[in-house]
């Protein structure tokens, strides 16, 4: 009996094996090399300095950078305005798409084509509509009496961060909607029909059916564009650049640039692992905040 | 499972063995790579050259290795394999800005021991490729920064920085042309190059020969100044700091510039009846000086260098120098467009016939040309001084506070880097 489980085990063992090696490989070795790598000054443009241990110096250095807490403070700014916006247009995107009309299945479909476009692509459409004082936004702004004269958008700091957040909103939007639609569909019907019944009006049944029902998928989306948004890199890259001088550059963007054109890899990499703990981080706090019911309900 | 990968595993490692064989010498003699960019009809001439070399050395082999041909990935790739000592690609096309850096880490060969014709070259371009009083790499073709005018809006071309800023500033104001000059402002390479031209047009620069930042000098400041100037006053659209050269290019070209500041290469494309509605109504000329300057041209173009990793040094000189003799180099004018490195040339009646730039004009803006600092940090400064010449330019901040910010910071990682030193050393004969 214990030596036909002990083979069992062995078994099971080696089953997972394969997908263990996986994740070592994939996953979690690239990281403890990443985080090691932090650990040490390298600058492949010189190798005169070698490679030497420097401890913590690079989060030092990291702490001190201006230019990294502007990062920091320019992707919170992303997420806290974009990740709501899409939620609620999504939101009402799903309501609405939830009744019973003809032509639901076509304008679902057509819903998607800003999801299916590459972001690249996305970002150029939105930079030509932008990009110039005879661009069509702001003729049509001009014409509609909104401003008096055409600006020049990507050149100012704030309104830079116009095209970029709108580009984000108009292509996730779709994707957010959907994924709560499903979650609408798996609404039992008769809960509105009691609810109906004992008196409560849309508002209620919203408030009180629909909501608490849809948690498990609202808290999907959150956790998908909540890291999405923070890790924000080839809208700006094409948009802005980062700038005007750097002030719509994210993270990311600032990751990539001290990584691939600086080849700081140190640096580089203590940055990458900032940004990861911040991720990991969000991705634990919104599992405990809203995920007992997504993972209860699949138990 | 595990068996079946057992099999596969020895076919994975065959290529690596195979290429092992190749490299080096075999029954076919010497085999070298040249790594540069060779897309369309530039790749098709790089070929060709090379083969004919390899008809006047039956002993070498070479091959070309096609290279992306955006110059920050080329970069990173080479600095990659030179990190991990490859001796492969032997002879590397650098741009004119990366020799010190590759110089400085060991990576290319000085190449006095071959003795090069130093003295055939344009001054400029070896200066760019000199470091620690020795040549580098050997310039292939220079790129230069020149000032494109409408013929049939303006009877000559501004001849003063005041001048350019007058006329400029009274198309801005009329309704056609639209723009008055246009340059490139986007925050990357592009934009300090255009920096550089208005330094030398007030006197100011980058850096000392010792290496100290030197742009929050008066001169320097007076430079970032003179291109606010020109956005303030609508003589340029804000909308440049956005634009890259094509940006520039598409703007001149149909017609909507009076004045732009760009590379030769947009010459050819604005010749072109079939597509340029300005054809036949375009002439260069150097960008002009301010008061206590020089009409300058930044110094672009690239130079090819010797791997210290690669196994035949004397071959793969002998190629790169095969590559910039003047042969070459005419043949390279006509196909592509690039102006030859060597000054020679430039009264050879052949170049008159092949190149698009009309040659009088081209030789008096390559004769304005001044190299960007020649330091191994140059992209990490460059990159500080994007940024805060960006946010001057776009009214973040005065000129003043940019580029004294800018100066601390390239002074700061100078002394991180421990460049000074090495710069200082470089720089004793």
């Amino acid at each position: 009996m214990t030596g036909l489980r002990r083979d069992e085990r062995r078994l099971a063992w080696l089953l997972v094996l394969p997908a263990v090696l996986c994740i070592v490989l994939v996953a979690l070795f690239p990281l403890a090399w990443t985080v090691w790598e932090s650990l040490h000054l390298h600058d492949l443009r010189m190798p005169w300095l070698g490679r030497p241990f420097v401890g913590l110096e690079n989060y030092a250095e990291l702490a001190a950078d201006r230019r990294f807490w502007g990062a920091l403070l320019h992707t919170a700014l992303f997420a806290a305005v974009t990740v709501p916006a899409e939620l609620l247009l999504g939101l009402v995107l799903a309501l609405g798409m939830n009744r019973a009309f003809r032509g639901r299945g076509v304008l679902r479909a057509a819903l998607l084509v800003p999801w299916a476009i590459p972001t690249v692509v996305a970002a150029l459409l939105w930079r030509f509509m932008f990009e110039s004082q005879a661009g069509i936004v702001n003729a049509l702004l001009v014409d509609a009496g909104v401003l008096e004269r055409p600006i020049v958008w990507l050149v100012q700091a704030r309104t830079a961060w116009v095209p970029v957040m709108l580009a984000d909103i108009w292509k996730t939007t779709p994707f957010v909607a959907l994924l709560l639609l499903a979650g609408l569909q798996n609404i039992d019907p008769r809960l509105y029909e009691a609810a109906a019944m004992d008196g409560a009006g849309a508002w209620r049944r919203l408030w009180h059916v629909t909501l608490p029902l849809l948690r498990p998928a609202i808290l999907v989306a959150l956790i998908f564009r909540t890291l999405d948004a923070v890790r924000l890199f080839d809208l700006v890259y094409v948009l802005t650049g980062g700038g005007p001088g750097t002030s719509t550059e994210p993270v990311a963007l600032y990751t990539f640039n001290t990584l691939l054109q600086n080849l700081r890899f140190g640096y580089g990499a203590a940055l990458s692992v900032v940004v990861f703990a911040l991720t990991f981080a969000l991705a634990l706090l919104y599992i405990r905040l809203l995920g007992r019911d997504v993972l209860g309900r699949d138990a | 499972m595990i068996a079946s990968a057992l099999r596969v595993l020895p076919w994975l490692l065959l290529p690596p063995l195979l290429t092992a064989c190749a490299r080096g010498e075999d029954a076919h003699g010497v085999r070298l790579t040249i790594a540069a960019s060779a897309v369309g009809a530039e790749g098709a001439l790089l070929e060709r050259q090379v083969a004919r070399f390899m008809r006047q050395h039956p002993d070498v082999r070479v091959r070309v290795q096609r290279t992306p041909d955006d110059a920050t990935q080329r970069h990173q790739l080479f600095v990659q394999w030179l990190n991990a000592r490859t001796g492969d690609p032997d002879v590397l096309q650098l741009d004119v800005v990366w020799t010190a850096e590759f110089a400085a880490a060991g990576w290319i060969l000085p190449l006095h021991r071959f003795g090069p014709p130093t003295a055939e070259f344009f001054p400029a371009a070896v200066v760019a490729n000199t470091w620690a009083g020795e040549l580098h790499a050997l310039p292939w073709f220079v790129d230069v920064g020149m000032l494109y005018w409408r013929t049939d809006l303006l009877p000559r071309a501004p001849a003063s920085m005041r001048e350019l800023l007058d006329v400029a500033e009274r198309a801005g104001a009329a309704a056609s042309p639209r723009y008055g000059i246009v340059w490139q402002g986007a925050r990357y390479e592009g934009l300090v190059t255009v920096f550089n031209e208005y330094l030398g047009a007030t006197g100011g620069r980058m850096l000392t020969d010792d290496g100290r930042a030197a742009v929050q000098e008066p001169a320097s400041v007076r430079a970032l100044a003179l291109m606010r100037e020109q956005l303030a006053r609508g003589a340029a659209p804000m909308e440049v700091l956005t634009w890259h050269e094509e940006e520039t290019r598409f703007a001149f070209q149909n017609g909507d510039a009076l004045l732009m500041r760009n590379w030769p290469y947009a010459y050819a494309l604005l010749a072109d009846a079939a597509a340029s509605p300005v054809a036949g109504r375009v002439a260069v000329a150097p960008m002009p000086a301010a008061d206590g300057g020089a009409p300058t041209a930044t110094l672009g173009g690239a130079a090819l260098a010797v791997n210290r990793y690669g196994e035949h040094p004397d071959a793969a000189y002998a190629l790169a120098a095969y590559l910039t003799a003047p042969e070459q180099m005419l043949e390279r004018a006509a196909v592509a467009g690039y102006f030859p490195a060597r000054p020679a040339l430039f009264t050879e009646p052949r170049l008159a016939r092949v190149l698009a730039v009309p040659v009088d004009q081209a030789y008096a803006v390559v004769l304005r040309a001044r190299p960007r600092p020649v330091t191994p940090v140059w992209s990490q400064l460059s990159e500080l001084l994007q940024i805060q010449l960006h946010r001057a330019l776009a009214g973040q901040v005065s000129p003043e506070v940019a580029l004294r910010t800018a100066a601390e910071q390239m002074d700061a990682a100078m002394a991180r880097t421990g460049v000074r030193e090495l710069m200082v050393r470089a720089g004793r004969p």
